[in-house]
């Protein structure tokens, strides 16, 4: 199954840019994907059609199995709502609680405060930042501050994470924190797209890379057509992560005795529960 | 709607975050609100002013000299009140009218009573519109028997010319000042709607739908128009009574009681407060419910 589906995609701008050129990408649901390439090469314009915040110039676009080009305006934050974004800057409102940061997300599309409250501080344990949960953003360093972003991309359950040069503001060291963390998600069956220019972070991971250079697409470490087999590995530190009531209920069971879509439904799938 | 106490929490929030401009947009409105109001109160005024002076002001319909007393009773009196826009007739013999002129102006008529009495026999007609006037008076007129009208329609003219002026005038200030106070608002609600961009951004590319984003918004521009109209209502209310009494000080009339009123006016402020603020949110709510991503940054 693919997650994102690019057939002859260009998009000029109306100032002339031209920004992709007949661009054909093809990622596979569980993927994860580094795109690179210089400032200007096209990297942004890609993840904004995906968001469908820009409209291609021709081409067609399906993300999810769903063909976005054709798209009603009304029906874009229903897509949106399975996908989460992180960006260089954080994005984080400075007013509100690492709480309220992520909360926030689950709010405006409508979450009931139930769910808000035993939800967030799950997601703020998986990125490791459940003790920062009544911190302001600007307390915390710029890497706890992407993982809030993170949490925040992560706390409504997308199926997509984008992640646009999640690294461009935070130290190395921190950098590689968040692409580990990013591994971590997508072992669990997410897929994940990070654009980035730091070409040492995308040789220290062995993930695929597509490279981007004037709007076309000039290499693609991997190449994929039909279907991805994902290997879930549950390590116990995710199983640490498990909150405890749910824990409790399989004690009795251990855990390499659990299948594979039984522990993908406890650690990603609290939602569906409620 | 779930998250509907939300929208509303950040409604109520927006106006206290950006209260200077919510102060600004208050005083506006309030305002037009009050000015509105107050036409319109001057309006009621002058209508209920010419209805009494139609009520109170007869005119005099004379009948010709040869008319005898029972006819003009038994057959004039009669048609004139089938006529349409007639409330009231009365006759008025030449004999009372001698008796109130000689009351007037002393002995010297005393001769002329009984059959030398000049005078004719006349009625004294009250209409039930004045502005009819012109109309109501040829109609008796054409009546067999009736010599002239005595004329009044200068006091009736003027008195429906002013209250077609001051509708008028109110009817243009309410449209002008009701402009000024969209124009207000909407400037206010983008004040935040500016202030809050980068959440508005966050919402968006999180999947905020249109309606989620534009609630709170609208909730400000209907608070604001709330708070406006309960204040108009209060202001106007004191103010009504100050100008009505300094007004009756130079000319004494029958003025509306502002309780026989004040219902009405506060809900009619109120609605159409809370009216404009919610359509000046809207208006520039528009603008940025198009944008997407980096442009509502401004980037």
């Amino acid at each position: 199954m693919l997650m994102i589906q690019f057939k002859n995609v260009s998009k000029t701008y109306p100032n002339g840019t031209h920004a992709l050129n007949n661009v054909n990408i093809n990622i596979g649901k569980g993927e994860f994907v580094f795109i690179v390439g210089a400032s200007g090469a096209g990297k942004s314009t890609f993840l904004k059609l995906i968001m469908k915040e820009e409209q291609p110039t021709s081409g067609e676009i399906t993300v999810n199995g769903i063909n976005t080009t054709t798209m009603k305006r009304r029906k874009v934050p229903y897509l949106r709502r399975t996908m989460g974004i992180v960006f260089q800057d954080f994005r984080l409102i400075d007013k509100m609680t690492v709480f309220d940061n992520v909360a926030f997300a689950m709010r405006v599309i409508g979450a009931r405060q139930s769910t808000v409250k035993k939800r967030v501080p799950y997601i703020l344990g998986l990125v490791g930042l459940k003790d920062k949960a009544k911190c302001r953003p600007a307390e915390l360093s710029g890497g706890e501050q992407q993982r809030v972003s993170l949490a925040r991309a992560l706390v409504n359950n997308p199926s997509l994470i984008i992640a646009d040069e999640p690294t461009g503001n935070i130290d190395p060291e921190m950098s590689f924190e968040i692409i580990e963390l990013l591994n971590e998600i997508n072992k669990q069956g997410t897929t994940i797209i990070v654009v980035t220019h730091e070409h040492e972070l995308v040789h220290k991971f062995k993930n695929r890379v597509i490279e981007i250079s004037d709007g076309k697409v000039i290499s693609d470490s991997g190449i994929l057509s039909e279907k991805v087999e994902v290997p879930i590995e549950i390590s116990q530190e995710d199983l640490a992560q498990i909150p405890e009531d749910i824990a409790e209920e399989i004690s009795d069971v251990s855990a390499a005795e659990l299948s594979e879509e039984a522990l993908r439904a406890l650690v990603q799938g609290e939602d569906e529960e409620e | 709607m779930r998250g509907l106490s939300y929208l509303l929490k950040e409604g109520v929030r927006n106006v206290w975050n950006n209260r200077m401009m919510s102060l600004a947009s208050i005083g506006v409105l309030v305002s037009c609100l009050i000015i509105t109001g107050a036409a319109v109160l001057l309006s009621m005024n002058v209508t209920s002013v010419v209805e009494s002076v139609g009520r109170e002001n007869q005119i005099t319909v004379f009948l010709n000299d040869d008319v005898k007393e029972l006819e003009a009773v038994m057959e004039i009196g009669p048609k004139i009140r089938e006529l349409d826009n007639i409330s009231d007739c009365e006759f008025y013999s030449k004999d009372e009218a001698m008796n109130e002129l000689r009351d007037e102006l002393g002995s010297l008529f005393t001769e002329l009573q009984g059959d030398d009495n000049p005078l004719p026999h006349a009625f004294h007609v009250t209409m039930v519109d004045l502005s009819q006037y012109d109309d109501t008076v040829k109609d008796i007129t054409s009546v067999d028997g009736v010599y002239k009208v005595s004329d009044r329609s200068d006091v009736a003219s003027k008195l429906t010319n002013l209250n077609e002026l001051v509708t008028q005038i109110g009817l243009w200030l309410v449209i002008i000042l009701g402009i000024i106070s969209l124009f207000i608002i909407s400037n206010s609600v983008r004040m935040t709607m500016y202030s809050r961009r980068f959440e508005i951004s966050i919402m968006k590319s999180v999947g905020a739908t249109d309606w989620f984003v534009r609630i709170p918004f609208i909730i400000e521009g209907v608070v604001l128009g709330l708070i406006s109209g309960i204040i108009s209502s209060i202001i106007i209310a004191f103010l009504y009574e100050g100008m009505i009494a300094a007004v009756q000080y130079i000319i004494p009339f029958s003025e509306i009681k502002y309780s026989e009123v004040a219902f009405r006016m506060s809900l009619a402020f109120v609605v159409m407060g809370m009216f404009v603020g919610a359509l000046g949110a809207a208006i520039s709510i528009g603008r940025y419910l198009k944008m997407e991503g980096g442009e509502i940054l401004g980037w």
